[in-house]
């Protein structure tokens, strides 16, 4: 029966009749179960088919397999009209990750329930974390260390600036709806919801002033160390709002306005790689 | 660009790292080819290559690359970047990317976006430089060679006119050698190809020209034969290992080679080779690239 099997093979009317879906079920079953067996008939079928179609069905198959897939995020932002480049760079940036969004939000609101069962007395843990949370992702956006690619990145024409701000700006619109819905949670003036960005707002481009001199770990640490300072320190004698009052605010849009010009004073000052940030 | 000019123009280059000066005044002029850099870690080397691939600035002297001064304005590095593909000496690489992955995100930075165009040609470099069926590894998981393949393949995307490789044959075995070799010298007919190495083999396989480095400055710089008959008359093959010998080694033979100094009593003259060439141009250097056992 066996050797039957390989002394028979398909003629070429019958192939292309299989090819073009013109037998029926039984006998089309029968053609594709002996061509899988039979390397001349598949040959001859290779021979039948359109050069170009079978290479693009096969960049089609090596496509959805090597092409590594866009976490979560980044499909969902697709859907919201993210172009795809811009979605292949962001992948490369460790703090879009489901993880550490996922890690973000629950410190959030961790700070969120204990700002809320103390009746809006310690506000200190919310506002602590709430401005943290998109400079510690900028910070991490470099991955594990200061940015591997970085002598590519530096030497590419998309350049390193405009990368650094990307970053950034999905790192703050990730981080912000999230943080924005636990500050309403929060007891206390409604205003307080909204508070927090006003730092968070001057201590993402500190960071990145920062980062210039003595690269993204180092700044987002002394950024970090520099705003607990100041919660911790209020929550000694002053009221638990006051680290986001009107006159703190004023000052942390000045120190934000320093930041962008020191970032910009130094794009100027070096045209060589966008060595500013 | 301008007619006549070349591809890469350094004109009287100097770069220092606070006191230590790693370039003083270089001149050198690059066309299409592949140019080997040759010298002691510490040379110079890096830096150069640095300055080629706009990845630092010179201190003083006029750099041109592709006709344009890539220090005048954002408009003009760019445009040098567009043309160029770089391998650095030391790259990274983000631990959970795929060799595909990790292509096509340098891609993406060399303004591929096109997703079908950029697909086809990140499978193109990683054929050329046989990992097309590593696409979709882990760069994590690949071997010392494999990543350098990784690196070097991202370096020939948009088959670029100026390619900067430092080092490219480091972690490779003498196979994956010899296949780079190839795909560099066919990527010469085309493009300039500056690269950096510590083997004179390479240099002497691939390279139609080669500029010898040593302390900033360069030391010489011709084809690769004419480096190689600075040598004549200066190699020996001897019984003994030479006394004023700038160097020398006991060979498989049991008979000693010996570079330079006076040929030892009953030495037979040896073809020199590059690597030989190259000792004799450093000079007392020598000793900092080749310690004789």
């Amino acid at each position: 029966m066996t050797t039957r099997t390989e002394e028979w093979h398909a003629d070429p009317a019958l192939l292309s009749r299989y090819l073009a879906g013109a037998l029926d079920a039984v006998t089309g079953s029968s053609v594709e179960q002996h061509v899988n067996r039979c390397a001349t008939c598949r040959n001859a079928v290779g021979s039948l088919l359109e050069p170009r179609l079978v290479e693009r069905t096969w960049a089609g198959i090596r496509e959805a397999v090597e092409r590594p897939s866009l976490p979560s995020v980044l499909r969902l932002a697709r859907r919201c009209g993210l172009p795809e480049p811009t979605a292949v760079l962001l992948a490369g940036a460790a703090s879009l990750r489901g993880a550490w969004l996922v890690g973000a939000f629950l410190s959030l609101s961790f700070a969120t329930m204990a700002a809320y069962a103390s009746g809006g007395t310690a506000l200190a843990p919310f506002l602590l974390v709430a401005p943290l949370a998109p400079v510690l992702g900028v910070g991490a956006a470099y991955g594990p260390r200061q940015d591997p690619l970085e002598a590519l990145i530096a030497t590419a024409p998309y350049g390193r600036t405009k990368l650094i701000l990307l970053r950034t700006i999905a790192v703050l619109v990730s981080v912000l709806p999230g943080t924005a819905l636990l500050g309403l949670a929060i007891p206390g003036p409604p205003w307080l919801a909204a508070a927090w960005l006003g730092p968070a707002l001057a201590l993402v481009p500190m960071l990145l002033a920062l980062a210039g001199f003595v690269g993204p770990r180092a700044a987002a640490a002394a950024v970090s160390l520099a705003w607990s300072g100041v919660v911790l320190g209020s929550t000694r004698a002053l009221a638990p709002t006051w680290p986001v009052e009107a006159a703190q605010q004023g000052v942390y849009l000045g120190l934000a306005v320093a930041a962008c010009a020191v970032i910009a004073i130094r794009a100027g000052a070096d045209r060589q790689p966008g060595v500013a940030l | 660009m301008s007619a006549g000019a070349s591809t890469v123009e350094l004109t009287g280059v100097g770069k220092r790292y606070g006191r230590m000066r790693a370039l003083d005044d270089v001149d050198l002029a690059f066309d299409r080819g592949v140019t080997g850099l040759l010298g002691p870690n510490g040379a110079g080397k890096t830096t150069l290559l640095r300055i080629v691939a706009t990845s630092i600035g010179a201190d003083s002297g006029e750099v041109r690359l592709l006709g344009r001064d890539p220090s005048r304005s954002h408009a003009d590095v760019t445009a040098v970047r567009r043309e160029l593909g770089y391998l650095p000496q030391e790259l990274g690489y983000p631990s959970d990317m795929t060799a595909f992955g990790f292509i096509e995100y340098v891609a993406v930075l060399k303004e591929w976006n096109d997703r079908e165009a950029r697909s086809q040609e990140v499978r193109r470099v990683l054929d050329a430089v046989g990992l097309a069926d590593q696409a979709t590894v882990r760069v994590s998981r690949l071997s010392g060679g494999q990543r350098r393949r990784v690196g070097l393949a991202q370096a020939l995307l948009g088959d670029p006119r100026l390619v900067v490789l430092d080092e490219p044959t480091t972690g490779l075995d003498p196979a994956q050698r010899a296949d780079l070799r190839r795909t560099l010298s066919a990527l010469g007919h085309r493009s300039t190809v500056l690269l950096s190495t510590h083997q004179t083999e390479d240099v002497a396989a691939l390279c139609e020209r080669v500029v010898v480095l040593a302390g900033g400055t360069v030391r010489f710089d011709g084809a690769v034969a004419d480096l190689v008959a600075t040598a004549v008359g200066q190699v020996w093959l001897a019984d003994e290992p030479g006394d004023d010998a700038l160097v020398s080694w006991r060979t498989g033979t049991g008979r000693h080679h010996v570079v330079g100094g006076r040929p030892p009593v009953g030495a037979d003259p040896a073809e020199p080779t590059l690597e030989d060439a190259y000792l004799l141009m450093l000079g007392p250097d020598a000793h900092r690239v080749h310690t004789p056992s």
